[in-house]
C-alpha cells in the first residue's frame, strides 16, 4: 500500500477560455483520451492552437467513473505494443507532468478458475514474454502469498486454480490524470472548452471543415473524435457508422477501510475485479449490462452478481458496505479492440471502441491519435486498429485478455 | 445410503426394479427437509420421481385436439393449468407444455399416459418427450409458505393474485424453476435436476427464521 | 433492473429475459454476391441510436419465446412490444421534454395485450 499522502491541488488547473471562431484541429470530448491527445497534439507535434470541446464538465464521462486498472497482458502483438507502451509512458507521465497522480505498480492478478481458463492464462504469459511484457503464472499458493485475503479453498463454485500476474501494473488515481493532462495543455496554450455539445459538422464535400456546437459554431482543419460512448452518436452526425454497441458498465465502492488488500485482483470468470484505492475504499467493478444504454446506469443485479463473487472470493468483504455505485457508457466493439484511425471523412479522425479497458491505454491512444491527426497517417502502434480491419477481417481478438471489463 | 437399500436386483418385478434404481435428486436433503419442516407454519418435502412429459403443438393444430383428448385439454395461455383427475398440464409456452402425473403413470411402471400422448400427435409436427428425469418436485406448504418464496421470487404471489391452481416458469432464487400453487397455501416448485440441492437448502436457510418466535 | 413486459407473460424481471441486440436485420440473401464492404455491415455494424432502439429480447426463464421491443437508450423506458416478423411499428411519439413524467413499461403507449400469441414467433 502506497504511503504517499494525497497532493493538494491549486483552485484552477486551467483557464475557462470562450471558444474562438476557428482552429487548427478541434478534438471532442474532454475525457482522457482527448485531453492527452490535446497534450501530444501540443508537445510532439507542435499544435497548440487546439480546443478540446467538452459537452459536460471535464473528463465526468467515463474517465470519471472508471476503475482505474493500468497493465498490458494482452494476447497479441498488436495489442501488446500498444498497450505496453502506454504502460511504459504511464512510468514516466508523473515526472513529464509534473504532477503525482498516485500511479501504483502494485501488480495485477488475473485469476483462472476453470481448466480452460488455466490453458488460455499460462498461453497468455507465453505469449507476453514473447512480446517483453513481464508477466508471470502463479499456482494458487503464490496467488495466497500475494493476497492473503484470497480464498484459494477448492470448495468455492469457482474455486481459484492459479493467477497471471503482472509485477509492473497497477492503477492510479484517474481525476489527477485528467487534470494533470489538462494543466499541462493549458500552460501550452491549448483551449479546454467545458458545457461545449458537438451537435453537428461542417463538411465542403467529403471534407470536415468546421464543428458545430452549443456555443456556436467553429472553423477548423481538422477533427478528432474521442467521444467513447457517444462515438456512434457523432459519426452519426458527420455521415459515417461505427461498427460499437454502447453498453452500460457499472461500479462502486466501499466505505474505507484500513489496508487490507495489497495487489489488483481480477477474475473474468466470476466478472468482479477489486483493488482498494489509497484512500482505502475498495473499488469493484462488475461485467456489462447486456442491452445498449446511454442511460448512465444499469442494473442492479449486475451489482448484486458482483457483490456475491466478491465475497466468495474475498469472504471478508461480507462484513464491507457499498457506498456508492454508479455506471458510465462503454463503447463496445466485436474483437474487444480499440478503433483509433482515419474514418470515410476527409479530416476526420476517429479514436473509439476502448469500451471496458480504455483507461490503461489513455497516454497511448493519447500520442498515436495525435500522431494521426497531425500527420493525416496513422502511428505505427495504432496501424492495426483501423476501421478496415472489419473489413479485411484482420480482427485482433482480446475478448480473452479484456473479457469483462477493465 | 439408505433409499438405494432395497438393490435393483432383489425386486421382484421390473417394475420394481425400475423404481428402486432411481435415485431423486434431493434424497441428500430428506432429513434437513424434516428437521427445517415446523408443523403448521411452512413445512418442505420432496414429491420425487413424478412422471413429467413434455409435449409441444401449435395451438389450434389437430395434433393439439387429439393431444388434449388425451390429457383432458391443454392450457390456453401464461399461468393456467388444464388437466383431467391425476394428469395436469402447466403452460410453459404458446406451443409448450409441461404434463405432470403420478409416479406410477411413467411407462417403466406400466403407465400408459406416455404412449397415448405419443400416438395422439403421430407424424404431426410437435413434440412429446419424457421429461421425468429433468426436473424434481418440491412440496412447499403452510401459512409462512408464501413468505418464504417471496424472499427469492419476484412474481407477485399475493392470493389476490396468484390463485391456486395455476403455475408459472420463472425464477425462484435466482435459478429457473416452474411454480405451481396447488392449494391455498401449498405450492410445488419444479427445479431442474441439477439445481435441486441448491433450490433446497436456499429454501431450507429461507424458512429458519420461522422457527424462532415472531418479534413483536 | 427493467421490467420487460413479455407479449405472452406479462411484465417480468429484466433476468428473466436475454437481450438479442438490433431486430429486423435480415440475413442477405445471396451473401456471395456482397462486396467485402457490404459483408462486414452485415457482420459487424448495428444501429446504436441514443433514443429509441429496436432489439430483440427472448423471456428465456419464461415462454422461452423471442419479442421485439422498443425502448429508449437513455430514459430505458419500454414503448412497445411485438411479436416477431412483424414490422417495426410507427414509433410513438418522443417524450414531451419537461413533463417529467417517464412512464413505465405497464404504462406503455402501446397497450400490451398478453392475451395475444404471437404468430411466427419461434425460436
Ligand atoms: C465502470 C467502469 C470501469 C472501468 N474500469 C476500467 C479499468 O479498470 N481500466 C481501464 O483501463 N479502463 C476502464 N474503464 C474504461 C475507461 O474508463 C474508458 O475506456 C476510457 O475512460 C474512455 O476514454 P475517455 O476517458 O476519453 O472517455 P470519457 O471520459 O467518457 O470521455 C468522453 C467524453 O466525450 C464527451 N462527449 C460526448 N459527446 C460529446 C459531444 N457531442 N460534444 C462534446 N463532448 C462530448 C463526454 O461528455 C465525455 O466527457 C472503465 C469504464 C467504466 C465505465
Ligand atoms: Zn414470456
Amino acid at each position: 500500500m502506497s504511503t504517499q499522502h494525497l497532493p493538494e491541488h491549486p483552485d484552477f488547473l486551467w483557464r475557462n477560455p470562450e471558444p474562438k471562431s476557428s482552429y487548427d484541429a478541434v478534438i471532442v470530448g474532454g475525457g482522457g483520451h482527448g485531453l492527452a491527445t490535446a497534450y501530444f497534439l501540443a508537445k510532439n507535434h507542435g499544435m497548440t492552437n487546439i480546443a478540446v470541446l467538452e459537452k459536460g464538465w471535464l473528463a465526468g464521462g467515463n474517465m470519471a467513473r472508471n476503475t482505474t486498472i493500468i497493465r498490458s497482458n494482452y494476447l497479441w502483438d498488436e495489442s501488446a505494443a500498444i498497450y505496453e507502451h502506454a504502460l511504459k509512458l504511464w512510468e514516466i507521465l508523473p515526472e513529464e507532468l509534473e504532477y503525482d497522480f498516485l500511479f501504483s505498480q502494485r501488480g495485477v492478478m488475473n485469476l483462472a478458475h476453470t481448466l480452460g481458463d488455466v490453458r488460455e492464462s499460462i498461453r497468455r504469459v507465453g505469449a507476453n514474454k514473447l512480446n517483453g511484457v513481464d508477466a508471470e503464472w502463479l499456482d494458487p499458493q503464490q496467488v495466497k502469498e500475494l493476497c492473503p485475503i484470497l480464498n484459494i479453498r477448492d470448495n468455492i463454485r469457482y474455486p481459484v486454480m492459479g493467477a497471471t500476474y503482472q509485477p509492473r501494473a497497477g492503477i492510479a488515481k484517474h481525476d489527477h490524470v485528467a487534470w494533470a493532462f489538462a494543466r499541462k495543455c493549458d500552460e501550452m496554450g491549448v483551449d479546454i472548452i467545458q458545457n461545449c455539445e458537438v451537435t453537428g459538422f461542417l463538411k465542403d464535400g467529403e471534407r470536415v471543415v468546421g464543428v458545430k456546437t452549443s456555443r456556436g459554431t467553429i472553423n477548423t482543419e481538422k477533427v478528432g473524435l474521442c467521444a467513447a460512448g457517444h462515438s456512434s452518436v457523432l459519426a452519426e452526425m458527420a455521415g459515417f457508422q461505427l461498427p460499437i454497441q454502447s453498453h452500460p458498465l457499472q461500479a462502486l465502492v466501499s466505505e474505507l477501510h484500513e489496508p487490507v488488500h495489497p495487489t489488483v485482483v481480477m477474475s473474468n470468470h466470476v466478472h468482479v475485479y477489486v483493488s482498494q484505492a489509497h484512500k482505502g475504499e475498495l473499488v469493484m467493478g462488475a461485467g456489462v449490462d447486456s442491452y445498449n444504454g446511454y442511460g448512465q446506469r444499469g442494473s442492479f443485479h449486475v451489482i448484486e452478481q458482483q457483490m456475491a463473487a466478491a465475497v466468495e472470493l474475498f469472504p471478508i468483504f461480507a462484513r464491507a458496505h457499498v457506498l456508492r455505485t454508479w455506471g458510465g457508457i462503454v463503447d463496445t466493439t466485436l474483437d474487444a479492440s480499440p478503433i483509433v484511425g482515419l474514418t470515410p471523412v476527409e479530416n476526420m479522425f476517429v479514436n473509439c471502441g476502448w469500451g471496458t479497458g480504455g483507461f490503461k491505454g489513455t497516454p497511448a491512444a493519447g500520442m498515436t491519435f495525435a500522431h494521426t491527426v497531425a500527420t493525416g497517417a496513422p502511428h505505427k502502434l495504432n496501424q492495426p486498429f483501423s476501421l478496415e480491419r472489419f473489413e479485411t477481417g484482420a480482427l485482433i481478438d482480446e475478448h480473452g485478455a479484456a473479457a469483462v471489463a477493465h | 445410503m439408505a433409499e438405494t437399500a432395497a438393490s435393483p436386483t432383489s425386486a421382484k418385478n421390473p417394475a420394481d426394479k425400475n423404481l428402486a434404481a432411481r435415485l431423486s435428486p434431493a434424497r441428500q436433503l430428506a432429513e434437513a427437509f424434516q428437521a427445517g419442516s415446523l408443523a403448521g407454519t411452512v413445512e418442505l418435502s420432496e414429491l420425487p420421481f413424478l412422471t413429467m412429459v413434455g409435449v409441444r403443438a401449435d395451438a389450434g393444430s389437430e395434433a393439439a385436439t387429439r393431444l388434449a383428448a388425451v390429457t383432458g385439454g391443454l392450457p390456453a395461455g401464461s399461468g393456467a393449468v388444464a388437466g383431467n383427475g391425476d394428469v395436469s398440464v402447466l403452460w410453459l409456452g404458446p406451443s409448450e407444455f409441461l404434463v405432470v402425473a403420478p409416479t406410477e403413470a411413467h411407462e417403466s411402471l406400466g403407465g400408459d399416459l406416455i404412449p397415448a400422448l405419443r400416438d395422439a400427435l403421430g407424424g404431426d409436427a410437435g413434440q412429446v418427450v419424457d421429461l421425468s428425469a429433468n426436473r424434481t418436485t418440491f412440496e412447499l406448504t403452510g401459512p409462512r409458505a408464501r413468505a418464504v418464496l417471496e424472499k427469492g421470487c419476484s412474481l407477485d404471489l399475493h392470493p389476490r393474485v396468484f390463485k391456486a391452481g395455476t403455475a408459472f416458469s420463472t425464477e425462484i432464487a435466482n435459478i429457473p424453476a416452474v411454480l405451481w400453487k396447488t392449494g391455498g397455501e401449498t405450492f410445488r416448485v419444479f427445479p431442474r435436476a441439477s439445481f435441486a440441492e441448491f433450490l433446497g437448502r436456499w429454501l431450507l436457510d429461507a424458512m429458519r427464521e420461522y422457527a424462532s418466535p415472531e418479534v413483536p | 433492473m427493467l421490467l420487460i413486459p413479455c407479449p405472452n407473460c406479462g411484465p417480468r424481471d429484466e433476468t428473466e429475459f436475454h437481450y438479442g441486440g438490433q431486430a429486423h436485420v435480415p440475413y442477405p440473401e445471396n451473401p456471395n454476391e456482397l462486396t467485402d464492404t457490404e459483408w462486414s455491415r452485415y457482420l459487424f455494424y448495428r444501429e446504436n441510436p441514443k433514443g429509441i432502439f429496436v432489439e430483440r429480447w427472448v423471456h428465456s426463464t419464461g415462454c422461452r419465446q423471442w419479442f421485439n421491443m422498443l425502448r429508449d437508450t437513455v430514459s430505458y423506458d419500454i414503448q412497445a412490444v411485438y411479436p416477431m416478423g412483424v414490422p417495426r411499428p410507427a414509433a410513438p411519439l418522443p417524450p414531451a421534454a419537461d413533463t417529467g413524467t417517464a412512464s413505465t413499461g405497464a404504462a406503455s403507449t402501446t397497450p400490451l395485450s398478453p392475451s395475444t400469441a404471437p404468430e411466427g414467433a419461434t425460436k
